[in-house]
């Protein structure tokens, strides 16, 4: 299925990703296509194990290869393929036009420096990058010149500690970005090391930092599983504001479709590597057609026990090494059919603006 | 709570338990400084009914987690009373041989719960063998029934945990502390580690067990859902205090701490219609239990608080028969 509609940002199809082992080639992702528009919050909404992190890591361009190995398909940006471009081009898009946030913030920032520095060094290499002389170490030394202060201590004889404060501009634009993510008290922020900082806190110092690059897309895999209710809710109410405050799109990767429907404008479900269910979020929530989808909707406990019941999806997601010719779901779907158990269904517009990857629906 | 609940309805009861932990500081050469305790859990009374479930919830650093090690006794508290069956155990000498026969506990994540190395049988086994006895036969007897009881095969029973997928990890963990037919078991996230699907898979496995052997529940969560879809009462912790305890349906439904409405405020549903996580204005984090905020815990963070809250940690009172609410605002809090 062809997707290079133009008013996409970033538009994968067709993409296959293999992981090469011993054991055999496991199948992370099986011909998957899906477009990403302007200033839109799209969740990928999957259980473990279903390729949403492979794709990420493919669209940021951080996937080893080998292992991995792109079997089929292109991931496009703005007309460029960026599975096709050389790894050092590819760090003109990476961090840049596409920003990444992990999912637990005290293993992405660095232990040893004050967090106000690592959002400097941010902005200082996206200075550097966008003026033309790229990488130049001369002028490298200017930047730190202007960022910082060095002050050399005067006794020689102890081990020379140079202690490098933020200053000017740069201080500045920092503490700007902070306000920008509703950090209370900036100035004092800048000056903590991440372990003096709540997981809250580190996960919107990294939302900072992503966005000092002013991407056009930020992908956030799992950017709230480590934190808890009411610090999941702030952020993700954040990431929701900036959206449009910096205008940006954002992928978000998760495993919950409640968060999904909490904040997304597009929801798409995967499952086994490949998208199921691709479709407004609206609609998805009120409609969905993939048995996939209704079942994990019903697997969600929304009531007390005399009220509700919750109907496990029985079974276990399969081996992705030596996936037959057949429905993925097949062995665990309450309509199967026949033709499921021989042939793979392919992803269909079943409704406008609504896609399904099911033979219940007229293939 | 009263301590005049203890009766027989319930399996247990805590009055009042603590558990602080000293901090260890550096040397100190000019004599003795105040010692700092992190104070984990700062006085709890709750118990919980027979053939019930209690859930508390919180979040990370609340403390519920050490309750519930200090229920089991595997930290002591450092202050008040745990009755089980109507013996203290905080303070009467009960050989662990004895007590873990009747309360065991299942943790968050099998991985680190089983030993790798050995079948998943002798991993079930075990407390069977070390606190009930008997022979060879009635030993695989118990673990036969154990086995079926969560689904697992008598096939499987010959594996490493390595080779069963995350949701049947769980469940040889739900056997292994049926196994010995204990009379409690605490709960502590048993269902965060695993996805959606896997996670609806235990829960009703667990209620399909409480309905079974009559077992009561102490479930530790951070998530509301399941503590609602398992609980009959609901217990929420802040910053190591009950704040909230009654029945589920009330304390979810209609919360009157301003903490607990924040919580289950922040509890995304999977509705986009209803998008109450972007309507939400939270305030702050939660505050370090070393240096706990002067007179109510939330009060930094609440907006109902005035100069009271800050003077005087307001006492758990019953607002509504079985309802207690910490605040001493509660009447305005009602929505």
């Amino acid at each position: 299925m062809s997707e290079k509609s133009t008013e996409n940002l970033v538009s994968v199809s067709d993409l296959t990703i293999v992981y090469r082992s011993e054991a055999g080639d496991l199948k992370a992702l099986d011909h998957i296509s899906l477009g990403i528009g302007e200033k839109q919050l799209i969740a990928i909404v999957g259980e473990s194990g279903c390729g949403k992190s492979t794709l990420a890591l493919s669209i940021i361009g951080l996937l080893t290869r080998p292992p991995a190995i792109v079997q089929s398909g292109s991931i496009d940006y703005r007309n460029v393929n960026l599975l096709a471009i050389a790894p050092k081009k590819m760090r003109q898009y990476r961090g840049t036009e596409i920003a990444m946030i992990f999912q637990e913030p005290l293993t992405s920032l660095n232990p040893v420096f004050p967090v106000g520095e690592q959002i400097a060094e941010a902005i200082m290499i996206r200075d550097l990058r966008k003026s033309k002389s790229g990488f130049d170490p001369t002028t490298q030394s200017d930047f730190m010149q202007k960022t910082y202060k060095v002050s050399t201590p005067k006794v020689s004889r102890l081990p020379q500690v140079r202690r490098r404060k933020l200053s000017g501009e740069m201080k500045d634009e920092v503490i700007g970005y902070l306000r920008l993510v509703r950090i209370a008290d900036p100035e004092q922020v800048l000056e903590r090391y991440p372990f003096e900082l709540s997981g809250g806190m580190r996960q919107r110092i990294m939302i900072a930092m992503a966005l000092s690059q002013k991407p056009a897309l930020l992908v956030a895999d799992e950017p709230t599983t480590a934190l808890d209710v009411t610090t999941q809710a702030q952020v993700l109410k954040l990431m929701r504001e900036l959206m449009t405050e910096v205008s940006t799109s954002i992928l978000l990767i998760t495993h919950d479709l409640a968060v999904a429907s909490q904040v997304a404008d597009r929801v798409i479900v995967m499952y086994a590597g490949d998208v199921v269910e691709d479709a407004n979020v609206y609609d998805l929530f009120a409609n969905p057609l993939h048995p996939y989808t209704k079942g994990l909707l019903s697997c969600i406990p929304t009531g007390a026990k005399d009220e509700t019941v919750i109907k496990p999806i029985p079974g276990n997601v399969p081996n992705l090494r030596n996936l037959p010719e057949a429905c993925k779901f097949a062995s665990r779907c309450p309509f199967v059919m026949e033709v499921c158990k021989h042939k793979s269904p392919k992803l269909v517009e079943v409704q406008p603006d609504h896609k399904v990857e099911c033979f219940l629906y007229a293939q | 709570m009263p301590s005049d609940i203890v009766d027989d309805r319930n399996i247990l009861t805590t009055v009042d338990v603590k558990k602080y932990y000293p901090i260890r500081e550096g040397f100190n050469p000019f004599g003795r400084s105040q010692r700092k305790y992190v104070r984990a859990v700062d006085g709890v009374s709750l118990s919980i009914p027979k053939g019930k479930t209690v859930a508390v919830v919180g979040e990370s650093g609340c403390g519920k987690t050490t309750l519930a090690r200090t229920i089991t006794l595997m930290v002591p508290p450092t202050s008040g009373s745990i009755i089980f069956n109507g013996v203290d155990i905080a303070k009467e000498k009960i050989k662990p041989k004895v007590l873990y026969r009747d309360i065991q506990m299942v943790f968050q994540d099998p991985d680190s719960s089983l030993d790798p190395r050995i079948k998943i049988k002798d991993t079930i086994a075990e407390p069977i063998r070390s606190l009930v006895g008997g022979s060879e036969a009635e030993v695989n007897r118990y673990v036969r029934t154990s086995m079926e009881a969560v689904g697992l095969s008598e096939e499987q029973g010959s594996r490493p945990p390595k080779q069963l997928s995350g949701g049947q990890r769980q469940r040889v963990a739900i056997a292994r502390a049926i196994a010995p037919q204990p009379k409690l078991i605490v709960l502590d996230e048993p269902t965060s580690a695993l996805d959606a699907s896997v996670q609806a898979q235990i829960l009703s496995l667990l209620l399909d067990l409480q309905n079974k052997y009559n077992l009561s529940y102490m479930l530790i969560t951070h998530n509301i859902s399941v503590a609602q879809y398992l609980s009959d009462q609901t217990a929420v912790m802040y910053a190591g205090n009950l704040v909230e305890y009654g029945d589920t349906k009330t304390v979810i439904r209609k919360p009157r701490h301003p903490y607990t409405i924040t919580l289950i405020q922040s509890a995304p549903i999977p509705d986009p219609l209803k998008r109450n996580l972007l309507s939400i204005e939270i305030k702050g984090e939660v505050p370090s239990a070393i240096n706990p905020p002067s007179g109510c815990r939330f009060n930094p963070r609440c907006p109902y608080a005035e100069k009271i809250c800050t003077e005087i940690n307001p006492p758990l009172r019953e607002i509504s028969p079985g309802h207690f609410v910490a605040c001493h605002f509660a009447e305005k809090t009602g929505t």
